[in-house]
């Protein structure tokens, strides 16, 4: 089927792909992220959680990012493309960080279907006091 | 209205209802009832593979399909808004019908988006990364709204 091109559903693609989805929650928790820190997918981010989660990958329990680095590349340039993820170059390095309002779409029509059912389920109310039996 | 286990599914509804599970059945499936509450529709006989449309007024309008359909207990179908409106996130609306005590039935509405090939859907997963980080306080708040 033929599809529109339009900003939200290249929003909503961009996400769909679950590794790139994790790609993007690793941007998230991180206020600021290289690629090669992507790549190594491990350590990066502060405190105790992640301690334990080092030690959970080191035990085998979970797995950290199997991408390679043009894999995680491609990813990132698909979230910039969406303007998910804005990047900052330093020479030959690049930095990532998440851009959330991008995910503004995905909050409207949450909240437009949170106004929407509860009005029409009263409108159902008023249907079932109506009918016959 | 929703307790913590239903944290990630992005809309639950609850009701309790008057009327027997038969009768909510009949004005969830019947076309002409379904017109007076949710919208104008071409809906045939509610059975799992049927398609059908949702004419809103104000709103796109949604193109369905029924993935699941268990009379007076289950309603289950897709919930695609027209691509020329542009947002065409994929989501399953299910209907939960149970008989109360009394002669009564609750009903449960679930509004979620398509499972993802990770398991979990997208908004519940952007919802968990964003809640673990401070900087999104402001946007927990949306979605917890």
């Amino acid at each position: 089927m033929l599809e529109a091109a339009n900003p939200q559903a290249d929003l909503f693609r961009a996400l769909a792909d679950p590794t790139r989805r994790a790609v993007f929650e690793r941007i998230v928790k991180s206020d600021e992220i290289s690629v090669a820190e992507l790549t190594r997918g491990s350590g990066v981010t502060q405190g105790a959680i992640s301690q334990h989660l080092k030690l959970l990958k080191q035990a085998g329990l979970i797995a950290g990012f199997s991408v390679s680095q043009p894999a995680i590349s491609q990813h990132l340039a698909a979230l910039r493309g969406v303007g998910l993820v804005s990047e900052r170059r330093e020479g030959r390095f690049a930095y990532y960080r998440a851009q959330p309002q991008a995910l503004a779409p995905l909050l409207d029509w949450m909240d437009r279907y949170r106004a929407f059912w509860p009005e029409r389920i009263e409108k159902l109310k008023d249907v079932l006091k109506g009918m016959d039996r | 209205m929703t307790g913590a286990a239903k944290d990630q599914e992005p809309i639950v509804l609850d009701y309790d209802l008057d009327e027997a599970p038969e009768k909510v059945w009949r004005a969830l499936t019947d076309p002409a009832l379904v017109a007076a509450w949710l919208a104008p529709n071409d809906i045939a006989d509610s059975e799992v593979g049927e398609r059908f449309s949702l004419q809103r007024a104000a709103e796109p309008s949604v193109e369905c399909e029924v993935l699941e359909s268990e009379p007076a207990r289950r309603l289950s179908y897709s919930w695609r808004e027209t691509p020329e409106h542009g947002r065409p996130l994929d989501s399953v609306v299910t209907f939960e019908i149970t008989p109360q005590p009394g002669g009564g039935s609750h009903l449960r509405l679930v509004h979620r988006e398509l499972e993802t090939a990770g398991g979990g859907g997208l908004v519940s997963a952007l919802q968990r990364a964003t809640n673990d980080n401070c900087k999104f306080k402001g946007w927990s708040l949306a979605w917890a709204a």
